[in-house]
């Protein structure tokens, strides 16, 4: 299904919709917002991308809207505004996922890919498995290989974000958003360390690596 | 502000009572002579009268006048006494000469017994006794029961009367404080719900038109002005973030699709993702200076939610060991494991990351960071410390101003903005940032106060 970008910069558009395309998607424009919720509304689309400041009604309002019909698509927004507040405004109006302008690229098909994946996740399992990379979510252990690992709390929430992503790229920010519940970017960059200590942890001795860099994007938990 | 009404209202009350207590008790001593005056100057003249006849008409014509104006006894209250030199009462309605009465001339007062419908009782009696010529002498007097009836008639009257104007005043001191503190109430209260960023809010005008309506009608103007110019700054912020983060936006876009090309140069690409680095840079200090704007200005409502400091800040620790541990520099978290307040998390966070990572950036290798908190009665204190370079005290004060760097740190990347949203962030939560000596280094002392339960 395609995805639905609501945009009124049509030069950034243009950029966006052309990178969204190279990557592969099906993207349809819309430039403003009273025309962006009809096409919301008229055909299905995986993921809307609906910037919070257009000229006649809001992102917000376009997502209020849509959920006030009952419709689910998952939403990312795209905004200027940066302030804590306003990210709770936004996904507290029914938004899915919140964007500050600007931003990586890579970051933007992450987040987009993090949608459509949830869109389609299965039920609850307590138990998620990758290669021979295993964990239990009530137990709370990691065992690779049949050999037990030990992780810290913090590693393990982040080892289960990752698995629960397996195969999709996870950005910096998305950990720290998802595993940290912090809603802004740090100086340092600390998620590198947590990262490498992981990848100690569930990837050294052994012959196949689990956890993959993304350059200029992320990381990627993949066999 | 309730103790100074109510001491006006008790000054009140106590001049009041003092100033009606003076003046009744002046009237009643005014009255009480004027009236002993007239008593005494009726005595008088009557004595003189009857003296003046005794001289003319002798025994005989006094006699008959004092017969005479014995009949009107009952009426006038008037009492009369002549007797022979021995004491021998020769005409009146006296029964004897009263005791010890030896001075002529000088004002007595004695009792009497009077018969009256209800049977005997004695009556005060004053009088003035005078020898006459020839040995004889004379008692005229008067029944002054009415007048010291009067005069204690008086005298309750004054005492009720201070009475009920004291309690009077009393009352309208009373309703008067009240009235003050009420009204001082709620200008108190619309100025906390004011400075809690409502600026829409106004303090209440009663139309009384009195010293406290003519307060708030200047103050009301003041806000509005505050405000018109509080909207300006936001429209503007709100606009220039709008404004510089759309070609930012798009620089960055279009950079990071021209770095798509494969035929890059090797200069052009380190050109390019150079310029994305930059980009990253001038987004952040905008951001952080939005985030500042925000906290200060409280226009908008940050919203607020329960946050436990203790295991924010030991987890905000946690987060940076592992790269504290890669600069050599030992991390810590002491202290307890809850201080609950009212507040915003992310806003709260920020400020522990912005200090932990100062600290990190200045304590050279093989220093130690440690962060506390711990709570009082009233407070909750957030400390950064480490055995650093620290601050200078004379720039303490400066440097948590937007843009303030050290000389000395001129060359170490940063945005000068680190600490001043942390001291945005204590004062949208109603506390205090306090740089001190660490000896050596630098502590960061933050004073928050505790969620009331």
């Amino acid at each position: 299904m395609p995805l639905l970008l609501i945009e009124d910069d049509l030069q950034a558009a243009e950029y966006l919709v052309k990178g969204l395309r190279e990557n592969g998607y099906e993207v349809e424009h819309s430039a403003e917002g009273r025309d962006g919720l009809a096409k919301a509304l008229a055909t299905r689309y995986d993921v809307i991308i609906a910037d919070r400041q257009l000229p006649d009604i809001d992102g917000l309002t376009i997502i209020a809207t849509l959920r006030e019909k009952g419709d689910r698509t998952p939403v990312l927004i795209l905004s200027a505004l940066g302030t804590v507040d306003d990210r709770v405004a936004g996904l507290r109006a029914g938004g899915d996922d919140y964007l500050t302008k600007p931003f990586a690229f890579a970051e933007l098909v992450a987040r987009i890919e993090a949608l459509r994946r949830r869109a389609s996740t299965q039920s609850e399992t307590t138990r998620l498995k990758v290669a021979d990379l295993e964990i239990d979510l009530i137990s709370r252990r990691a065992w690779r290989a049949g050999r037990t690992i030990d992780l810290t709390t913090k590693e393990f929430q982040l080892l289960e974000y990752l698995m629960r992503r397996c195969g999709q790229v996870v950005t910096r920010t998305m950990l720290l958003e998802n595993v940290w519940n912090l809603h802004f970017d740090p100086q340092t960059n600390i998620i590198d360390v947590h990262m490498s200590r992981l990848r100690n942890a569930i990837d050294k001795g052994f012959a196949k690596p689990l956890i993959h860099t993304v350059r200029g994007a992320g990381y990627v938990l993949k066999e | 502000m309730r103790l100074s009404s109510a001491r006006l209202a008790f000054v009140f009350v106590a001049l009041f009572a003092t100033g009606v207590s003076l003046l009744l008790t002046a009237v009643y001593f005014l009255t009480a002579r004027v009236l002993d005056r007239e008593v005494d100057a009726v005595i008088r003249s009557e004595a003189n009268n009857l003296v003046d006849e005794y001289m003319r008409g002798g025994l005989v014509q006094l006699v008959a006048t004092l017969h005479r104006r014995a009949d009107n006894w009952g009426r006038t209250g008037a009492v009369y006494l002549l007797t022979e030199a021995n004491g021998y009462p020769i005409a009146g309605n006296l029964a004897g000469w009263p005791r010890d009465v030896t001075d002529y001339g000088d004002w007595i007062e004695f009792y009497i017994d009077a018969s009256e419908s209800g049977g005997v009782n004695q009556h005060p009696v004053r009088a003035q006794a005078l020898l006459l010529p020839g040995g004889r002498q004379l008692l005229v007097g008067t029944d002054i029961l009415e007048r010291r009836r009067l005069a204690s008639r008086l005298r309750t009257a004054m005492f009720w009367g201070m009475g009920s104007s004291v309690a009077l005043a009393a009352l309208i001191g009373i309703g008067y404080s009240r009235r003050v503190r009420r009204r001082v109430a709620l200008i108190a209260d619309a100025c906390r719900r004011i400075m809690d960023g409502n600026l829409a809010e106004r303090l209440p005008i009663d139309a009384s038109h009195d010293e406290f309506d003519e307060l708030a009608t200047a103050v009301n103007r003041m806000l509005d002005r505050i405000q018109h110019q509080t909207e300006i700054l936001q429209t503007t912020f709100d606009s220039a973030a709008h404004d510089l983060r759309a070609p930012l936006y798009r620089a960055r876009v279009r950079t990071e699709e021209a770095l798509q090309h494969e035929d890059l140069s090797a200069a052009a690409r380190e050109t390019m993702e150079a310029t994305l680095a930059e980009l990253d840079r001038v987004q952040r200090t905008l951001g952080t200076l939005l985030q500042i704007a925000q906290a200060e200005g409280r226009g908008r409502q940050v919203a607020t939610e329960d946050v436990n400091l203790a295991s924010l800040a030991r987890e905000m620790v946690e987060l940076y060991q592992p790269e504290a541990g890669t600069r050599g520099i030992g991390l810590d978290y002491r202290g307890g494991e809850v201080a609950e307040l009212r507040g915003s998390r992310q806003l709260l966070a920020q400020a522990i990351v912005n200090l932990l990572e100062n600290a990190l950036k200045y304590v050279p290798a093989g220093g130690h960071v440690t962060v506390e908190v711990t709570t009082s009665r009233e407070h909750i204190a957030l400390v950064v410390a480490d055995d650093g370079p620290g601050i200078p005290e004379h720039e303490r004060e400066r440097i948590l101003q937007p843009f303030v760097r050290l000389e000395r740190d001129r060359k170490q990347p940063g945005s000068g903005l680190g600490l001043s949203l942390v001291a945005a962030v204590m004062r949208l939560h109603d506390g205090t940032l306090a740089l001190e000596n660490n000896d050596p280094g630098l502590r960061v002392k933050c004073l928050l106060p505790r969620a009331r339960s």
